[in-house]
C-alpha cells in the first residue's frame, strides 16, 4: 500500500514546478452513459464517486461560456428521440433527449457581421455575469478543505466563435473578414475575464485557470498555425496573462492533433495541455521529451484502448505513457477524452489499480 | 488552354468571383460544360485535396475553394443536365445512427463533389436501413459513413452488415470520423477508411477503380 504525503493542491503545484511529487495528479471525465452503466455494475452514486475512488486532485469552481441571451431555451420541435432548441446563443440545434452527444447545428442566429454588430455584440456586453459567484466560492472552500487544486473554467474565443456563428461561417470569415473574428474573440474574452473577476471579488483564490477550446480534429488544427497566431492567439495570451497576474497557473484543453501549435501554446503562457487525444495521433511518448519541460502533459491515456477492456493492453498504455510523462515531473493522469460506456466498471477499477502501480514517484 | 488553367488556379485559391467569371468566359468561348468541370474545376479541387493532406492549407481554405466550385456549378449544372451528362460515380453520405455531428461529413461531401462525384447527403442520425435504401435507389458506387463518437461506432458495424447482407456488389463502403481507424474498418468489414477529407477522395477513387 503506497502512501500519499501531499495534498492534491501541493501535488499539482509541484507538477507545474517540475518538482518531486509523491504521485502523479489525477482527474478524469466520463460520458453520462458510462456512469449509468457503472451504476448497474456496482458504482454506488454518481461521477463524483468515481472521482473519489480515483482520488482526483482537481476541483472546478465554475464554468464561463457567456451567451447573448442567458436562460433562453425555446423548444421549437421534438420527436421521440430528439428536440430542436433555440439556445442562449441564438442558434437552433437538435439535441438528443436523455443522451449525451454532439448536437446537430441547424442554424446560427449570429450569421452575419451585421447581426453581430447590431444584435449580438451589444447583447453579450449587456448581459449580466452568468457565473453563480456564490456557488463558486462555496466550491472553492470545499476544494480547500479537500486539499484539491482549485480552478476556474471557461471557454476561449475559438470555441465561442464556433458556437456563435457556426463552423463554416467562422472558418471562412477567418479568411474573408478577419476583423470580425478578432472582434468576436476579443469581446468574448473580455466577458469571460470579467466574469472571473466577479468570482475573485467574492473571495475565492483559485490556483488555476482551465481554458477550454477545441481548435483541432484528428488531422490537424482547424486553421493554420499562422491564422491561429494572428486571430485567436492574442486572446489566449491575454487569458494566460490575466491568470498569471492573479497567481494562477494555466491549463489548456483541446481535442485533436495540435502538434503544430505546441510552441505557440507555450508562447501564449499555457503551462499544461489536456487531454492530449491519442486517437488524433498525439502521443506524450513523443512530445514529453521535446516539450515536457515547458508544457506539462495532462492525459493521453487512450479511451479506445480502455474500451477494449483488454487489461494487458491498457496496462501497457498506462505504464509507457506514465514513464514518459513522469520523466519530466510534469505529468497528470486523465483519459484522452471522456471515458466511454464501452468501459466496464471492473475495467475502470483495474485502471485505477494501474495508475496506483505506475503513478508513484 | 490558358483559361482552363486560370480556372483551376482560381478554384484552388478559393477565389469565388474569379471562378464564376472564368466559368462564364469559358462557356462563352465555346468550351463545353463538361470540359469546364473536368479540366477546370476538378483539377482545382484536386490541388486543394493534395495541399490539405500535406497541411499546406487547412479547413478555411478548403471551405472557400469548395464554395467557389459550388458557385461555378450553379452555372454549369443546368447545362450538363440539358446535355444529359451526369457524374460517372454516385456517393451516398451520412452520419450514422445515434450521431448528430456533421462537419466532417460536410467536408467529405464537398470534396467528393469537387472530384465530380454525384453526392446524396442523407444528413445525420441515419439508420442502417436508410443507408441501404438510398444505396439501392441511387445505385451508389460509394456509401460513406461518418461518426464522431466512440458511442456511435457500433452503428457503423450494423450499417456495414446490412449493406453487405443485401449483396450490393457494386457498392463500396467507406468510413471515417474522429474515433475511426483502419483497424476498425477492417474489423467491421468496411471497404475503405479515410483519415481526412483530402484522402477521402483518393480512397473513393481507388474503391471505384478510378485512381490516378
Amino acid at each position: 500500500m503506497k502512501t500519499c504525503t501531499m495534498t492534491g493542491c501541493e501535488r499539482v503545484e509541484r507538477m507545474f514546478a517540475r518538482r518531486d511529487q509523491d504521485r502523479v495528479p489525477r482527474c478524469d471525465t466520463y460520458w453520462p452513459e458510462t456512469i449509468t452503466r457503472w451504476q448497474r455494475e456496482g458504482l454506488q452514486w454518481d461521477h463524483n464517486d468515481a472521482l473519489r475512488l480515483l482520488e482526483t486532485d482537481f476541483q472546478g469552481l465554475c464554468w464561463s461560456w457567456p451567451s447573448a441571451f442567458p436562460n433562453q431555451r425555446e423548444v421549437l420541435a421534438q420527436d421521440a428521440e430528439t428536440e430542436t432548441i433555440r439556445d442562449a446563443w441564438g442558434g437552433v440545434a437538435r439535441f438528443w433527449k436523455g443522451r449525451s452527444g454532439t448536437p446537430e447545428h441547424i442554424s446560427f442566429g449570429c450569421d452575419t457581421r451585421e447581426a453581430w454588430d447590431k444584435i449580438y455584440r451589444p447583447a453579450m456586453l449587456a448581459a449580466p455575469n452568468q457565473i453563480d459567484t456564490h456557488a463558486a466560492v462555496l466550491r472553492f472552500h470545499e476544494g480547500r478543505q479537500l486539499g484539491r487544486w482549485t480552478h476556474l473554467s471557461g471557454v476561449e474565443g475559438f470555441e465561442a466563435l464556433r458556437r456563435l456563428i457556426g463552423d463554416e461561417a467562422c472558418l471562412m470569415a477567418m479568411i474573408e473578414d478577419p476583423e470580425w473574428i478578432r472582434d468576436i474573440v476579443s469581446v468574448h474574452t473580455d466577458i469571460v475575464l470579467r466574469s472571473f473577476e466577479g468570482v475573485l471579488a467574492e473571495g475565492a483564490k483559485p490556483d488555476g485557470l482551465w481554458i477550454y477550446g477545441d481548435m483541432a480534429y484528428n488531422h490537424a488544427t482547424m486553421c493554420s498555425p499562422a491564422m491561429y497566431r494572428d486571430l485567436v492567439w492574442p486572446a489566449h495570451k491575454r487569458m494566460a496573462d490575466w491568470a498569471h497576474a492573479h497567481g494562477m497557473h494555466v491549463i489548456y484543453h483541446t481535442d485533436g492533433r495540435v502538434s503544430g501549435v505546441l510552441d505557440l501554446y507555450i508562447e501564449a503562457g499555457f503551462e499544461c495541455l489536456q487531454p492530449i487525444e491519442a486517437k488524433a495521433g498525439m502521443d506524450i511518448r513523443q512530445f514529453a521529451p521535446t516539450h515536457g519541460s515547458r508544457l506539462a502533459m495532462f492525459g493521453n491515456i487512450d479511451v479506445m484502448k480502455m474500451a477494449t477492456n483488454n487489461l494487458d493492453l491498457i496496462e501497457e498504455e498506462i505504464r509507457t505513457k506514465f514513464a514518459a510523462g513522469m520523466a519530466t515531473r510534469g505529468y497528470a493522469y486523465h483519459s484522452d477524452h471522456s471515458v466511454p460506456p464501452q468501459v466496464s466498471w471492473d475495467t475502470y477499477k483495474a485502471i485505477i489499480g494501474f495508475i496506483d502501480r505506475y503513478g508513484y514517484y | 488552354m490558358p483559361l482552363l488553367n486560370d480556372l483551376t488556379a482560381a478554384v484552388a485559391a478559393g477565389k469565388r468571383v474569379d471562378t464564376v467569371r472564368l466559368t462564364q468566359e469559358l462557356l462563352a468561348a465555346g468550351t463545353s460544360p463538361q470540359a469546364v468541370v473536368e479540366q477546370g474545376l476538378v483539377p482545382g479541387m484536386a490541388i486543394v485535396g493534395e495541399r490539405f493532406k500535406k497541411n499546406e492549407i487547412f479547413v478555411p481554405e478548403m471551405l472557400v475553394a469548395a464554395r467557389a466550385m459550388k458557385e461555378a456549378l450553379k452555372l454549369l449544372e443546368p447545362l450538363l443536365l440539358k446535355a444529359g451528362i451526369k457524374p460517372k460515380y454516385t456517393a451516398i453520405i451520412g452520419t450514422v445512427q445515434g450521431d448528430l455531428h456533421d462537419i466532417g461529413k460536410n467536408l467529405i461531401s464537398m470534396m467528393w463533389r469537387g472530384a465530380n462525384f454525384a453526392v446524396v447527403d442523407l444528413g445525420t442520425n441515419v439508420s442502417p436501413e436508410k443507408y441501404l435504401a438510398a444505396a439501392q435507389e441511387h445505385k451508389a458506387h460509394i456509401v460513406g459513413l461518418s461518426a464522431l463518437l466512440t458511442t456511435t461506432m457500433p452503428a457503423m458495424k450494423e450499417t456495414v452488415r446490412i449493406i453487405k447482407a443485401a449483396g450490393l456488389t457494386e457498392t463500396k463502403i467507406m468510413i471515417g470520423g474522429a474515433p475511426i481507424t483502419q483497424e476498425f474498418a477492417n474489423d467491421i468489414g468496411a471497404d475503405g477508411y479515410a483519415a481526412d477529407a483530402g484522402s477521402a477522395v483518393d480512397v473513393a477513387k481507388q474503391l471505384v477503380g478510378d485512381a490516378a
